[in-house]
């Protein structure tokens, strides 16, 4: 790629954020403008603006969008039918039948997006083997075609039982339903994913179908629009797996986009943490309304077979694979609040954009993380937002003294720090949960923090969970569309085949060698640049759930899978700490992950211009619960350069962020702008 | 351990500490439930994950899994402490028991837990509790049993045995274990995954003591403890006081049916729960020693969604005489132990509803759902298998809104039915269809939920586990007007022959029998007179209501060409007398 421009951008609720990078310049630019909800190119027309980046100059433009989970989220999405197995009519509604919420006497389940009324069923029955037990119909299916016609559909969904092991009916389904419904969106769940468990198939393969006509719009309607503003590159959708699709892609499978915009981000940090030679990492997010943390391990974000968009008790199940974030409703907005007994509490409801914390300035009155931190000094009042919006910092100091400081019998810089340590308490919470709980040692992993709230309390949560080292990256408030420069093509294949272990190397084989086919037809001549990356699921005898181990062709290859299942006892004894080495295994799924990467900017390369002030200003700052403030130096992060350090105490502020150092912690200034802090626990080793 | 004073522990650090101890149970839940080996435990997650102080209080237990598993484990550790002595556990024990004398239900319960020792000190027992497939005996499954059993045909019974002496395991202990249980394999994982959990939690308990000392600690568990109470006696107190009561029934194929009553007394912020009016204990195996009963009606009526700790309950007393079904004495048999639980909860409920209408649903399918349970041998291996899920059914119409359909019961929460592809890809047998039952939700205002029919064909002989609900004579009861949920029901297909009901634990059957599962739906909320037409039309249409049934309960007459709501014939009928069905 030579003197062309890449972009990327993503539309959030709000803002839409833009960063650009020019290759023959080796400039790395950053713009931010109101989502604009009627027509979202114009936000991306008046970033590119902003940023002074020129359409026709872009080869490349990434694009994370809400759009599908919104589409979910809100219930808009397209009038779509369902088509499944005689006897089975009912399986989307009945689900699981679990009651997550075991106490809650007025529990909710998940709402189907399909009603009972569009559901059909067809006669036919393909068995576990993948043998036909009965014909498909194909007459039924005509008369079923007419009927959704009838019912205007604008999608389908069609699962049929077993179709994992044999999709010949669905395929056939497919072909009629194509045939009979022309230009109706027709998704079958073979396509969507090859895996057992008919209700989380189905429940995906609806939800694909019942966004697809939406994203299919969107992505055309955004094609266009950019064509006519002289765009002749590739348009790349940000997928929830952390990879990038072509838009054909992406409209085959909007339901891989469904986390479109968070995941940026943790391959941001994957790739900035790695070009500082550190490949096992936590990626930690802290925003306006959450805290989001991911784990890292080797260089690659930790992806999960699925979740449940709209929360585990009530939300539609998706499987599809998506970089594992585990959230907390803790962000910048969170409110602090007294309970009826008068515990602190500390979110999950959030003031948010608007009204916002109290020292906004816009109307609101509870006290949040943010006034917190505007009351102990480490948010400046003169610095926020490089200046361009005030704070009302005796606003926020009432509001935390009435509010929770006199009704608790603390003083108010007292009530303020407790706000503080609650927030980090529960943010360590998830930090624990992705990598203590998955049977990480935290000593090895370092912080990588993001997101405008990020770097305020990334040290202090490091610290908790004995992490030794935070990295903050250059545009922490704008980490996710900066991640998404860095993304490579990526596409995940699965096929469920349960087999034990121990005498069935060829049959999976096989299927391996079938994904590596299906896959390479797919990506057509790109397949010659591809990486292939094969994992297996794998269980002891009796279990359900499987671990994934990562495989290669050639271990495939051997008769009775000695080198996977050696490698599965390793990950079961690291992962439960318990292994049973003399007992049966199985093999579950078989997994292929192929990657075409993309040429990237070198972004560690990127040194900051300005000149660090020899003496920087002093101010006031509570470090810790005393009622004493500390004087401590206020850096300004445009004004350092490689290699500088810094030792704290200190505050390190930039536009959107501030970073605050404690007492014996060493902040060095990496090549590529990043901030690279050693806490006091870790500088001795 | 000290006894710290009141009120010593700062708000912010007692927030940290309130934070951090579900994590814990939570954390320990994660671990067992997915290295576990046995569908009871990863899907139907009959287990549960505790910390307990050896004072028998809970400082934590997991939610999620089974509720009627609520702060039950503490008499475990009375009893042990009474057994061991405060100083009989050493760092690196780890002890099992299922015993009913105390543990009080069926012998596949398999209590596993082990002392947590900070700086020398005891400061309390990390603990699981869970399903293991087969203990022995007529365990297999879900512990069915049939009249004039006993603890020992029911299976090995353990009485708070050290597996593990100082972090050196009983290796003739577990050769017993391995030779007297079916499914050494499934349950000595379990086991494992069981200690697991059980080390995770200490560790994890350890690190949160030397963060902030353990008097800290303590004390603030002890504050957790009064604010929940306070929360609990905040909603309670919002009851008018009196005595309320109600009365309900299960009728069993051996012997008189099981009687059941509640009388719950209000006054001020203190709730009285009295049992002693259900019936005394039976020589058929549905005994228990139990007052999950009465805790989890209290927990869903006053702080559903906190966390369960000791302070949950304190507010509630209990009254169980010894004799009656749910403080059974020992050896009565327990293997059905939770039998009466849903029903015995609804009963609570039920003699609620006219104090506070607006909090309590109609009935729902007042049973452990509708239980899928095959046993034979794989055909290749002549291994033997046991094919279990559990289906959900219908909940009671609500005072806002239509029961849920398809859920599993009040004492059952995120416990999830097995799919039909695993179950096949595992098992030898088909299963024909999986639905929604037609017309079995209460009329009503608000509808009652629809229960489930699953219909399995097994390829190969074996047998199959088809009990009645016992609540036939007393279906799913509705509220204010609304008609009772169709019970649950079991039929059994013989090749070549017609379709039978069958009440047995325990039927053979050859190659291509099929059997039929129904759970019951729920009771109807209001009556069916005042559901709007055009929603009965809607229930017509997706199949809810049948278009008889929408005339006989509802009065709305459907034109079934459309269809459509026949105006003048719906308000015809609806002037006519209405039927009489439930008050509360």
């Amino acid at each position: 790629m030579t003197g062309g421009v890449s972009l990327a951008v993503d539309i959030g609720g709000t803002f839409t954020d833009l960063i650009a990078y020019d290759h023959a310049r080796g400039e790395l630019r950053h713009a931010k403008s109101l989502t604009t909800p009627q027509d979202l190119v114009e936000g991306i027309l008046d970033c590119l603006e902003l940023s002074g980046s020129a359409l026709d100059r872009t080869d490349a433009l990434v694009h994370g969008s809400t759009i599908a989970i919104n589409t979910v989220l809100e219930r808009t999405g397209a009038a779509t039918g369902l088509v499944v197995t005689h006897g089975t009519r009912d399986t989307y509604a009945i689900g699981r039948g679990n009651r997550p919420d075991a106490y809650r006497l007025f529990f909710k389940r998940p709402k189907p997006l399909v009603p009972q009324q569009r559901t059909f069923e067809v006669p036919e029955r393909m068995l576990a083997s993948g043998e036909v037990e009965l014909e498909l119909d194909e007459e039924a299916v005509v008369r079923i075609a007419g009927e959704l016609r009838d019912a205007e559909v604008d999608a389908v969904a069609v699962c049929l039982l077993h179709a994992y092991a044999n999709p010949a009916h669905e395929q056939r389904v497919g072909e009629i339903l194509r045939r009979e419904l022309p230009g109706r969106y027709v998704s079958l769940s073979h396509e969507v994913l090859r895996e057992y468990r008919e209700y989380e198939r189905t429940s995906t393969t609806v939800v694909n179908a019942y966004i697809g006509p939406v994203v299919g719009r969107y992505l055309e309607g955004l094609q266009t629009r950019l064509e006519g503003q002289s765009f002749a590159g590739t348009l790349w959708l940000m997928q929830s797996n952390g990879g990038v699709a072509s838009v054909a892609g992406a409209a085959h499978k909007p339901v891989a986009m469904l986390e479109s915009g968070p995941v940026g981000g943790i391959i941001g940090a994957a790739h900035v943490a790695s070009g500082l030679g550190f490949r096992d990492v936590v990626a930690f997010d802290m925003g306006g309304t959450t805290a989001k943390a991911s784990l890292i391990r080797d260089g690659v974000p930790s992806v999960a077979d699925g979740y449940h968009v709209g929360g585990y008790s009530e939300g539609q199940p998706v499987r599809s694979p998506v970089v594992d974030i585990v959230e907390v409703g803790t962000g910048g907005g969170s409110i602090a609040w007294l309970d009826e007994v008068g515990g602190l509490k500390v979110g999950p409801r959030s003031a948010g954009a608007e009204p916002g914390p109290i020292a906004y300035g816009r109307g609101g009155t509870q006290p949040t993380i943010t006034d917190a931190n505007v009351v102990l000094g480490r948010i400046r009042a003169d610095g926020f937002l490089g200046g361009r919006m005030a704070l009302d910092e005796a606003g926020a100091l009432t509001g935390i003294t009435e509010q929770v400081a006199v009704p608790l019998g603390l003083d108010p810089i007292q009530a303020a720090h407790g706000i503080i340590e609650i927030a980090i308490a529960k943010m360590a919470l998830a930090v624990r949960e992705v990598s203590v709980a998955r049977g990480h040692d935290p000593r090895d992993f370092v912080l990588l923090a993001s997101g405008g709230a990020g770097p305020l309390h990334a040290v202090a949560i490091a610290r908790a969970l004995s992490l030794p080292k935070v990295i903050v990256p250059r545009f922490p408030g704008h980490f996710s569309a900066a991640g998404m420069l860095v993304t490579d093509q990526q596409h995940d294949l699965v096929r469920t085949i349960l087999a034990a272990a121990g005498e069935n190397g060829a049959r999976v084989l096989e299927a391996y060698r079938s994904l590596v086919a299906d896959a390479s037809s797919r990506l057509g001549a790109g397949a010659a640049d591809a990486r292939f990356e094969a994992s297996v699921d794998m269980r002891y005898r009796g279990q359900d759930f499987s671990l994934a181990v990562p495989t290669n062709e050639e271990e495939l290859g051997e008769p009775a899978l000695i080198s996977v299942r050696k490698r599965f006892d390793e990950v079961h004894l690291r992962r439960y700490g318990h292994q049973a080495p003399d007992e049966d295994a199985e093999l579950v799924n078989v997994r292929l992950r192929v990657v075409v990467q993309r040429d990237k900017p070198s972004m560690r390369l990127q040194a900051p211009n300005g000149r660090r002030d020899p003496t920087p200003r002093r101010v006031a700052v509570h470090l810790d619960a005393s009622g004493d403030a500390a004087e401590v130096a206020l850096h300004l992060r445009e004004q350092l350069a490689a290699g500088d350090r810094i030792e704290g105490p200190a505050l390190i502020q930039e536009s959107a962020s501030t970073t605050v150092l404690s007492e014996g912690d060493s902040c060095e200034v990496a090549r590529g702008g990043e901030l690279v802090i050693t806490l006091l626990e870790a500088r001795d080793r | 351990m000290t006894t710290p004073t009141r009120r010593e522990v700062d708000p912010i650090t007692l927030e940290v500490i309130r934070n951090a101890v579900p994590s814990i149970s939570d954390e320990m839940s994660a671990a067992l439930q997915r290295a576990s080996y046995n569908m009871m435990i990863y899907e139907v997650r009959d287990y549960c994950c505790a910390l307990v102080m050896p004072n028998g209080d809970l400082i934590s237990q997991n939610v999620g899994g089974v509720s009627h598993f609520v702060a039950d484990l503490g008499v475990i550790i009375v009893d042990a402490i009474k057994r061991h002595g405060l100083d009989g556990f050493d760092p690196g024990d780890v002890l099992i028991t299922n015993h009913q004398a105390v543990a009080g239900q069926h012998l596949n319960n398999v209590v596993v837990y082990v002392p947590v020792f900070v700086a020398g000190e005891l400061e309390c027992f990390s603990m699981t509790r869970a399903h293991w497939i087969d203990v022995g005996g007529l365990s297999t499954g879900f512990g069915s049993g049939a009249p004039g059993n006993d603890p020992w045909i029911e299976g090995l019974q353990l009485n708070q045995l050290k597996l593990h002496r100082a972090g050196v395991p009983d290796e003739s202990l577990l050769q017993v274990l391995r030779d007297n249980i079916r499914f050494p394999e499934s349950s000595l994982g379990d086991l494992r995954a069981q200690i697991a959990a059980c080390r995770l939690g200490a560790d994890r308990v350890e690190e949160l003591y030397l963060k902030y000392g353990s008097e800290v600690v303590v004390a603030g568990i002890d504050q957790i403890f009064d604010e929940s109470e306070a929360r609990c006696r905040a909603v309670v107190g919002e009851i008018p006081d009196g005595v309320y009561e109600a009365s309900s029934f299960m009728d069993r194929s051996a012997g008189p049916p099981i009687d059941l009553h509640a009388r719950v007394t209000v006054e001020g912020t203190d709730m009285t729960i009295d049992l002693s009016g259900c019936s005394q204990q039976r020589i058929d195996p549905v005994n228990a020693r139990t007052l999950a009963g009465s805790m989890v009606a209290y927990k869903c009526l006053t702080t559903p969604d906190d966390p369960v700790n000791a302070g949950s309950f304190r507010a509630l007393t209990t009254i169980i005489p010894e004799g009656n079904i749910m403080m059974a004495r020992f050896p009565a048999p327990m293997a059905n132990w939770s039998l009466v639980l849903p029903t015995v909860i609804d009963t609570i409920l039920r003699a609620l509803a006219p104090t506070v209408s607006d909090r309590i649903p109609a009935a729902h399918l007042g049973t452990l759902g509708g239980i899928v349970v095959f046993v034979g041998k794989e055909p290749d291996t002549d291994r033997p298998f046991v094919l279990m899920s559990i289906e959900g059914g219908g909940w009671g119409g609500r005072p806002h809104e239509d029961g849920e359909s398809a859920s599993v019961s009040v004492c059952q929460g995120d416990v999830r039915n097995a799919s039909i592809e695993s179950i096949e890809l595992r098992y030898p047998v088909v299963v024909e269809r999986r639905q929604l039952r037609p017309d079995s939700g209460g009329a009503g205002l608000h509808r009652g939920g629809l229960g489930v029919e699953v219909e399995v064909r097994n390829l190969v002989p074996g047998r199959w586990a088809l009990m009645q609900s016992g609540r036939n004579g007393c279906p799913p009861w509705g509220l204010w007007g609304g008609g009772d949920g169709m019970p649950a029901d079991n039929l059994l297909v013989l090749p070549g022959a017609a379709p039978e009901r069958v009440d047995n634990a325990r039927q053979e059957v050859p190659s291509f029998a099929r059997a039929t599962i129904m759970t019951a739906g729920g009771g109807g909320w209001g009556s069916p007179f005042e559901r709007a037409p055009a929603r009965v039309l809607q229930d017509v249409i997706e199949g809810a209501v049948s278009v008889e049934a929408a005339e006989r309960d509802y009065g709305v007459v459907i034109d079934p060409l459309g269809p459509a709501v026949d105006e003048p014939a719906t308000a015809a009928a609806r002037r006519a007398d209405r039927p009489s069905l439930n008050d509360a």
